[in-house]
C-alpha cells in the first residue's frame, strides 16, 4: 500500500510533548497494578477453592461473596481477620485503582510541565471517579 | 447452546472461564474493542450469569486488558497520553451515568429488557467497526483551535510501514460528543466500547489506525474505573468469576499486544465481527425470552 504524503509541516503546536520519563512511569504504574492485582485475585482464588471444597459453580453464580466487604471497615476486619473473600475484594479494588493511578501520575507530569488546563481536566476525572466509588455505588446499592 | 453452569464443578468452571477470558482478551487487544464484547455474553448463554453480574465481570475484563495492552502501547510511544487523557473528560461522566443506569434497571426488575438493549449494543459495534476506514495513515487536515492549543498531535514509528508518521488532532468537538455516548455505552454494559473511541479518534480527530487503536485501548481502562466504581461498591463484581477472568484476559490481551504492532490490523476485526453477531442475536433472544 501506499502511503499518503505525511510530510505537511506540523503546525506549530505550543505544548511541549512529555517527558519519555512520563511513558516509562506509566507504564510502571499499569505493569505494578496489574501484576499486584492479579497476583491477590490468583492466590485469593486458589485460597477460596482450597477452603470451600463444597463450592459448586451454581452457588457462586447466585451469591456474591464479597457482600460484606464492600465498605472500607468491612474491608479493613476482613483484611485483619485474613478473609479470602476480603483479600480478594482488595484485588478487585487494586484492578480499578490501576487506571486512576496512572491519570494522577499524569497529573504530576501535566503539573510538572506547568500545563493547567490538562491538570485541570485531570483532576476533573479522578474527582468524577472517586465520586463513582465513594458516593454513587454506596447510594445505588 | 450447551449450559455449563450447574453441571460442571467449581475449578473446572473457574478453568473454563480462564480459557475463554484468554480468548476473549487477544481478541480484546487485537481490535481496540477490549474483550467485554466477548466475555459479558458467553457468561450469560455459555455460563449462565446474571446481567449486571456480567456486565460488572465485563469491567474486570475491560481494565485488565487495557492495563495489560495499554502498559506494552505506552511503551511503545503508541498511545497518545495527552489526547486520551483530554477526552477521558467526555467518557467518564457518560461511564457514570450509564453504570447508575444499569442498577437502577437491575432494581426495577427491568433485565429482560437490559438484555436487549445489550444485544443492540453489541449490534451496533458491527456497523461502527465495518464504518471504520481501511487506510492505515489519513491524508492531514488542520487541527481546530483546540486542538492546537492543547498540543494534540504527536509522532511515531510505523513498523508495518516503515516510516515516521506525524499526526494532529482535528474536529475536537464532535469527538468529544462521540467519548460520551461512549462512556455512556461502556458504563451501562460493561464493554468498552472501543469501537465508538477508535471512530471518534479516527474520524473525527483523523488519527492513524494504530494511534486510534492504541489510545482507544489506553482510555478505556479509566472509562471502565468510573463505571467499575460505581458497581463493585453497589456489589455486581462477584470475584469468583471475576478473577479468572482478569486473569485470563489480561494474559489473552499480553499476547495480542505483542503482535499488534507488526500488523496491519484492517483485517482482524473482518475475522472477528460474526462472532459478536451470534453472541447479540442469542443475547437478543434470551432478553425476549425466545429459546
Amino acid at each position: 500500500m501506499s502511503a499518503p504524503d505525511r510530510s505537511v509541516a506540523p503546525s506549530s503546536p505550543t505544548v511541549k510533548p512529555l517527558p519519555p520519563e512520563a511513558y516509562l512511569r506509566m507504564t510502571f504504574v499499569l505493569r505494578a497494578g496489574l501484576g499486584l492485582s492479579l497476583g491477590i485475585l490468583g492466590a485469593g482464588i486458589v485460597a477460596y477453592l482450597l477452603l470451600h471444597p463444597g463450592a459448586s459453580s451454581s452457588s457462586v453464580l447466585t451469591a456474591n461473596p464479597i457482600a460484606g466487604y464492600l465498605s472500607f471497615g468491612g474491608l479493613a476486619s476482613g483484611l485483619a481477620s485474613g478473609s479470602v473473600e476480603a483479600f480478594l475484594t482488595l484485588g478487585l479494588v487494586v484492578l480499578v485503582a490501576t487506571p486512576v493511578v496512572r491519570v494522577v501520575s499524569g497529573l504530576y507530569y501535566f503539573r510538572r510541565a506547568g500545563e493547567r488546563t490538562m491538570v485541570a481536566i485531570t483532576g476533573v476525572v479522578i474527582v468524577l471517579i472517586l465520586v463513582g466509588v465513594l458516593v454513587i455505588g454506596p447510594y445505588v446499592r | 447452546m450447551v449450559r455449563l453452569s450447574v453441571a460442571v464443578d467449581l475449578a473446572l468452571f473457574i478453568g473454563l472461564l480462564v480459557l475463554v477470558a484468554i480468548a476473549a482478551g487477544v481478541v480484546g487487544s487485537l481490535t481496540g474493542l477490549g474483550g467485554g464484547v466477548v466475555v459479558i455474553p458467553l457468561l450469560i448463554v455459555l455460563f449462565g450469569a446474571s446481567i449486571p453480574i456480567a456486565i460488572g465481570t465485563g469491567f474486570v475484563t475491560i481494565l485488565a486488558t487495557s492495563s495489560a495492552t495499554g502498559a506494552a502501547y505506552v511503551r511503545d510511544r503508541l498511545s497518545d497520553l495527552r489526547i486520551g487523557m483530554f477526552l477521558e473528560i467526555a467518557t467518564v461522566p457518560g461511564a457514570l451515568i450509564g453504570a447508575t443506569a444499569t442498577v437502577f434497571l437491575t432494581h426495577a426488575n427491568l433485565q429482560s429488557e437490559l438484555l436487549v438493549a445489550l444485544g443492540v449494543a453489541l449490534f451496533a459495534i458491527i456497523p461502527g467497526s465495518l464504518a471504520r476506514r481501511n487506510i492505515e495513515l489519513p491524508p492531514p487536515l488542520p487541527p481546530d483551535a483546540r486542538s492546537r492549543r492543547m498540543g494534540l498531535s504527536g509522532d511515531y514509528h510505523d513498523n508495518a510501514l516503515d516510516q515516521d508518521v506525524h499526526y494532529e488532532g482535528a474536529r475536537t468537538s464532535p469527538a468529544l460528543g462521540v467519548m460520551f455516548g461512549a462512556g455512556l455505552v461502556s458504563g451501562m454494559f460493561g464493554i468498552g466500547a472501543g469501537v465508538f473511541k477508535v471512530l471518534a479518534l479516527e474520524r473525527f480527530l483523523n488519527l492513524p489506525m494504530k494511534i486510534s487503536t492504541a489510545t482507544s485501548n489506553f482510555m478505556i481502562g479509566v472509562t471502565a474505573a468510573a463505571g467499575a466504581g460505581v458497581m463493585l461498591s453497589a456489589g455486581y463484581v462477584n470475584p469468583i468469576i471475576a478473577a479468572p477472568v482478569a486473569i485470563g484476559t489480561a494474559f489473552g490481551a499480553y499476547l495480542g499486544s505483542r503482535v499488534l504492532p507488526g500488523l496491519r490490523n484492517r483485517t482482524i476485526r473482518l475475522m472477528f465481527l460474526p462472532v459478536v453477531a451470534v453472541l447479540a442475536i442469542e443475547v437478543i433472544l434470551r432478553g425476549l425470552g425466545l429459546p
